[in-house]
């Protein structure tokens, strides 16, 4: 036994040396650190947009005079579990000096205590969930080395009930929704919101919801239900595998309207996903989606995209491939003027400071930014530390707008339907629907 | 009979805590946190060989019992906020009531129809955490945020270190007692052991509430180190192939075995990471695995003592001997 023991140590001395081994990176380096799905489409459009960020500050000198950023990867494969050991691993085997995150809500919500605990300044790309900003704004100190570079969901949700007053119920008539929910913090999230909204301000009365689970592969049943309900449409929410509840409604052709959010349909994949089955889809995407008319500044990062990844997918980033490209550039500039991302106080000062405004053809277009703490949003009347900063008020010129509607035409084109600044087509249902 | 505590064997567990309460002085952070998990690792691993290395009944359903210790202390802190101190050990008799249910099968069938039946019962709650009460089980999407016990990996690489130094002591104890023969007699022939007058549905019994009471302990614990729970991860194939794993490339029906196991895949896992970061290093860790278990059945503690012996001149023979001398079986 006292060999097997000696041999176990000599395991983990090895073991040891070679962690401090691979920690061991050279002081002119800084460590940034990926946290994200490799699999999915939209975990690579945030590992992407940071590695091409990188490159570009690498090849203009470096950081931190002089100093080059090397990246470090973690996968999360969209599972909690996997989340939280990836973010101790950025933290603790790679002593990793700022991360960019490509998680999905849940996952980010398994992970946040970790990042709570080491003080790693974090920027989120693709997580969401307005409940993450409440917890900076019930206890800021705890949280606030967290940054999301994206509009939260009650934002996303706000220009979506106008979306539904404009459109769904001005224009289409509709009075009745069924919402059909996958079972994750988002989708509770989501429903929650527009549930409470759409009635109220859209005058549409939700008469049902169905909440699926994400591995559900015949929705047939489901879409059973939702045309016995009476409702005028089917309103869905779908981040996770959302190509088979998308490609089931057009191959099953249901006949009633179905918009909503459908993750997938936010990528330029989805017509070849859905095996050119997906016309007539429409979703309520983050900016800049698919369809969605860039700014100079921005067409450059797709260009240069396009260049360096050509056909492997994703194709084009989806939104939060432009958030980590933005957002690592501004996270670096705020640690320049801050002097590094250590002390705390300092980077996450400079980086409330950090706002990157986007003109198209003479107006305001996009805005790379963040509401400071006590700051209020006119509309809601309330704070939102730390998240981008949207703007969910016509004429959409004081920040990005927090979402667009697009919709994938049957011809297999996609096109951004609302709000009418950013509009490049119309609103219509699919050829098999009845007017 | 033979006594269960020698001095030797005495000296050399509490050589082995030494040691590893040195670790956390010598390695770093990121060292540690790999160690917690394997540790936890090791506490399943245990667990299952205490009851399907022993007796021979294959649970392929241990995420059940994981799963309920889990959703018990996690449930009645986060959503009742009881203190963890009356939570824990609440989470971990609902496990043993749970253990329970697991063993009536065992009453009537055994052998492979015993490990469907498990399975079963897995895919039981997984389906009874989204639909009953998902206000409280938090749905498909489980919980986040449950509190911690302690933070910082040395505390924790120290507390899942003491439960799991515990378990296995226990367990070891309890093995060498007439006891822990009988339940390995069980595995080997449970008629022959019926035959001598011995009622082996009690000691089924008390070996499905030993492994209950273990998987209860990992899985509280783990929970509060996690801070998180999501059904999809508890209730899974990989995870209970991964404590089946463990267990038998370690060395089932041995104590040291399934620390061995867990100690080695969970740190191959996370070695992998920064050479193959994605998906294809699980795709190598299962190679790694099926080729062990294929080639050495038997597991890594008992490929450690082959070559001892052949460093020792003794043959293949005296292998399995040499393992029952050396005291720690």
């Amino acid at each position: 036994m006292i060999k097997i023991l000696k041999s176990i140590l000599a395991g983990i001395a090895l073991g040891s040396i070679a962690m401090t081994a691979q920690v061991a990176s050279a002081d002119d380096t800084i460590k940034l650190g990926f946290i994200g799905s490799f699999a999915s489409d939209t975990g690579r459009s945030t590992l992407r947009g940071a590695e091409m960020a990188v490159e570009e500050l690498n090849a203009a000198g470096g950081v931190l005079g002089g100093k080059k950023i090397e990246i470090v990867k973690a996968d999360t494969r969209q599972d909690v579990a996997e989340g939280i050991k990836a973010y101790e691993y950025l933290a603790e085997s790679e002593e990793v000096d700022f991360i960019v995150s490509g998680s999905i809500d849940d996952v980010t919500l398994g992970w946040l205590p970790r990042m709570v605990e080491y003080k790693i300044p974090t920027l989120d790309t693709w997580t969401s969930y307005i409940g993450i900003i409440d917890k900076l704004v019930e206890d800021y100190d705890k949280h606030k080395m967290y940054f999301m570079n994206i509009a939260s969901d009650e934002a996303l949700a706000s220009l979506y009930v106008d979306f539904g007053k404009d459109i769904l119920a001005k224009q289409m008539g509709w009075k009745k929704v069924i919402i059909l929910q996958e079972d994750t913090a988002f989708g509770g999230a989501i429903n929650g919101l527009v549930s409470q909204l759409l009635a109220p301000e859209a005058g549409i009365d939700v008469v049902d919801t169905i909440v699926y689970d994400v591995a559900t592969v015949d929705f047939a049943p489901l879409f059973s239900k939702a045309e016995a309900s009476g409702a005028d449409f089917i309103y869905v929410i779908a981040s996770v595998n959302s190509q088979v509840v998308a490609s089931q409604y057009v191959k099953l052709q249901v006949p009633m309207a179905m918009t909503g959010i459908a993750v997938s349909a936010m990528g330029q994949e989805y017509w070849e996903d859905t095996g050119g089955a997906g016309g007539g889809i429409s979703t309520l995407s983050p900016v800049p989606s698919v369809g969605f008319e860039l700014d100079p500044i921005s067409q450059e990062f797709v260009d240069k995209y396009k260049a360096k990844y050509g056909n492997d997918r994703p194709k084009y980033p989806h939104f939060n491939g432009f958030n980590a490209y933005f957002g690592v550039k501004q996270a670096f500039a705020a640690a320049e003027k801050a002097g590094g991302f250590k002390p705390l106080d300092p980077w996450v000062g400079a980086m409330l400071e950090q706002d990157l405004k986007l003109d198209k053809d003479g107006t305001p277009w996009m805005r790379y930014g963040f509401w400071k703490p006590g700051e209020k949003e006119e509309r809601t009347g309330r704070t939102y530390p730390h998240n981008a900063r949207f703007d969910i008020t016509k004429p959409y010129d004081d920040g990005a707008p927090s979402m667009v509607v697009l919709q994938w035409g049957e011809d297999g084109v996609a096109r951004v339907v609302y709000p009418e600044k950013y509009a490049t087509g119309k609103f219509e249902v699919p050829s098999w629907v009845k007017k | 009979m033979e006594k269960i505590f020698t001095t030797r064997s005495i000296l050399l567990w509490i050589l082995f805590a030494v040691v590893m309460c040195a670790i956390p002085f010598l390695a770093g952070k990121g060292f540690l946190r790999i160690c917690i998990q394997a540790f936890f690792l090791a506490i399943y691993a245990m667990s299952w060989d205490v009851l399907s290395g022993r007796t021979g009944y294959v649970s392929f359903g241990h995420p059940f019992l994981v799963g309920i210790g889990t959703y018990a202390t996690a449930i009645l802190s986060y959503r009742f906020d009881m203190p963890l101190i009356a939570s824990i050990p609440l989470g971990i008799l609902a496990t043993m009531i749970g253990g329970t249910i697991l063993f009536l099968p065992a009453l009537r069938i055994k052998e492979t129809y015993f490990a469907l039946v498990t399975l079963a019962f897995m895919e039981l709650i997984y389906q009874l955490t989204q639909v009953v009460r998902p206000d409280l089980t938090g749905g498909t999407r489980g919980i986040s945020g449950i509190e911690s016990i302690t933070t910082g990996a040395i505390n924790n690489y120290y507390l899942s270190f003491g439960l799991m130094f515990i378990i296995a002591f226990s367990l070891w104890a309890l093995m060498r007692t007439r006891l822990g023969n009988a339940l390995s007699a069980i595995g080997m022939n449970e008629e022959a052991v019926k035959g001598c007058g011995i009622n082996t549905t009690k000691l089924k019994l008390f070996a499905f509430l030993v492994s209950a009471l273990v998987a209860g302990i990992g899985g509280a614990f783990s929970v509060h180190y996690f801070g998180s729970l999501a059904p999809r991860n508890l209730f899974d194939i990989n995870f209970l192939f991964t404590i089946i794993v463990a267990a038998l490339i370690g060395g089932s029906s041995t104590i040291i075995g399934p620390m061995i196991g867990a100690l080695f895949l969970t740190f191959l896992l996370e070695y992998l990471r920064p050479w193959v970061p994605g998906t294809e290093r699980f795709f190598i860790y299962g190679i790694v695995a099926l080729l062990l278990y294929m080639y050495r059945p038997s597991g890594i503690y008992a490929i450690f003592w082959e070559v001892v012996d052949k460093f020792k001149g003794k043959n293949a023979s005296s292998i399995k001997d040499s393992t029952s001398i050396q005291g720690v079986k």
